[in-house]
């Protein structure tokens, strides 16, 4: 028999107190873990709904380089004047719903072990991924042109550096430059993207009082989003300054020199001021390393669940994931975020989960005041994700309708940032 | 950053949290609206892309507050397309009665911050 003495009651009672603390520790080993790899509009999303509606069930890391995220969406708009370029930085205020966020790259993620390594060789552990890098770039898939050549002609197709670039170079143009805008082959993220991007910089030769520069847009599609209302907007806004090719007309791109400034096509080389190559794209190195895509460069999905179709253990959303008829957009990502959530927290703690609901709107500014939408409604369908319900903003449509649009386009920005990072 | 909350905070927050949910479906119930505030949850996070979930307008309107009755009657005209607005239309025209009405208990559950 043990006689309690008063120190040995002490030594009871503190460890009595360790065991009381100790659950605290034991949970956090014991609870599911959640490792989000990209922290935009897909995956920080996902980080932030499973934390808050797990009421901490669940141990949610986002690996996310980046202290302050810049959007791609609305980078448009800096060029053309309409938002200052700290407008597109957005703070992470996800700790208070408990996402532990680690300022790192996402170097490798071993599928067999259920781990992801971190750039400094941490080993993050989880029970569910979440894997949404975005794209990469495709150097290659324009003769001439590299990372390097980037640096003369940029891309400005994530966000950053190239983006203050494109900007600068299009600011210091003289009237009568020559602007050639290389498209990109579908698909690609943002599909208004780059013909709202060729109506900003005609908005800033506009004001300029530029009359004599044009912008040649090469494109390797017949057909592009909103085609009309931007070809009536053209015409409108900036008479005679937009020259867009489709392949019928150019016979396709044969090479870009960033060292004499040129873009040959079948038809003809062009001498030009400025060159913002838009070229092929591919799901983020990540999710390729891991063998999540396919011969596309994509990663095939569930459509009921943005699961990946290679990994039971991982999800795959935003630019980075195949999803049908959904476009490769920051609100498809955000609304294929909620689906992830929902379905991850039901996996992980046994949460009601619901059939996926999913939905899409882009705004296009034209001009001031002048801004379009299209959107619609999707549902898994026969294996993919189709488009149940659509719409798009017609031709002709009053000022009055426009500028309503414009006040949406950013009301839209103020919502989906809180959404994603507040 | 924003620091995260104590525990204690956590728990308290929880409890009038619950207490107000509570509170919401015994005024829900007693209205006879049968509002499914969780699938009004998990449906409402696709609103909150757009309309704030703080009740803030920056160019959207704000929807948090409502009597029910009038956000059941709105999103039934946007999805008869009596109303104009393209992306509510299409946003509406796939909600049951049932999902209106969740919708309709979450959003009118939630008071607009006021900071």
């Amino acid at each position: 028999m043990i006689a309690i003495t008063r120190r040995g009651f002490s030594a009871a009672a503190l460890a009595g107190a360790a065991t009381l603390a100790l659950p605290a520790v034991l949970r956090a080993q014991a609870k599911p873990r959640l490792v989000v790899i990209g922290g935009g509009p897909a995956g920080a999303t996902v980080a932030k709904y499973v934390a808050k509606d797990s009421n901490g069930a669940v141990d949610v890391t986002l690996v996310e380089p980046l202290p302050k995220f810049v959007t791609c969406f609305h980078s448009n708009l800096y060029l053309g004047g309409f938002k200052p370029w700290d407008a597109l930085a957005q703070d992470y205020k996800l700790a208070g719903y408990g996402v532990k966020k680690v300022n790192q790259m996402a170097s490798a993620i071993d599928r067999d072990k259920k781990e992801v390594r971190l750039a400094d060789g941490t080993v993050l552990p989880y029970d569910r991924l979440v894997v949404a890098p975005g794209i990469d770039i495709d150097f290659a898939s324009v003769p001439g042109w590299s990372a390097e050549a980037a640096e003369i002609m940029p891309h400005a197709w994530k966000p950053g550096a190239q983006t203050q670039l494109l900007k600068k170079q299009l600011d210091a143009l003289q009237d009568g430059a020559t602007i050639v805008m290389i498209a990109p082959p579908n698909p690609y993220r943002c599909p208004p993207g780059p013909y709202e991007r060729v109506s900003c910089m005609a908005h800033i030769l506009k004001t300029k009082g530029h009359s004599k520069s044009r912008i040649v847009v090469i494109d390797p599609k017949d057909r592009f989003s909103k085609m009309a209302l931007f070809q009536e907007g053209w015409q409108n806004h900036y008479p005679g300054m937009v020259e867009w090719m489709d392949p019928k007309m150019h016979g396709g791109l044969k090479n870009v020199d960033p060292k004499a400034m040129t873009v040959t096509t079948d038809l003809e080389t062009i001498k030009a001021d400025l060159v913002n190559v838009i070229p092929k794209q591919m799901a983020g190195k990540i999710a390729r390393d891991a063998g999540l895509a396919n011969a596309s460069g994509f990663c095939p999905v569930d459509p009921t669940n943005m699961k990946s179709s290679q990994d039971p253990s991982i999800f795959v959303l935003g630019d980075a994931a195949i999803a049908g008829a959904m476009p490769k957009s920051a609100f498809a990502a955000n609304s294929q975020a909620k689906v992830v959530a929902m379905a991850a927290r039901g996996e992980l703690t046994g949460a009601r989960t619901f059939p996926a609901r999913y939905a899409n709107t882009c705004w296009s500014i034209i001009a001031p005041d002048d801004t379009v939408k299209v959107g619609g409604r999707y549902e898994a369908k026969d294996g993919a994700i189709a488009e149940v319900e659509g719409f798009v903003s017609k031709t002709g449509e009053t000022a009055d309708v426009r500028r309503q649009t414009s006040e949406e386009n950013m009301g839209w920005y103020s919502g989906i940032v809180a959404d994603v990072f507040a | 950053m924003t620091p995260r909350p104590a525990p204690a905070v956590l728990a308290a927050a929880a409890a009038i949290a619950a207490l107000a949910v509570a509170a919401v479906a015994v005024a829900v119930a007693a209205d006879g609206v049968k509002g499914d505030r969780e699938l009004g949850q998990y449906l409402s996070s696709e609103c909150v892309t757009c309309h704030q979930i703080s009740g803030r307008y920056d160019g959207i309107p704000p929807i948090v507050g409502w009597p029910e009755d009038s956000f059941v009657e709105i999103l039934d005209e946007y999805r008869a397309k009596k109303r104009e607005n393209q992306v509510m239309r299409s946003i509406a025209v796939k909600f049951s009665d049932e999902e209106i009405a969740a919708l309709a208990a979450y959003f009118g559950s939630l008071k607009p911050k006021t900071d």
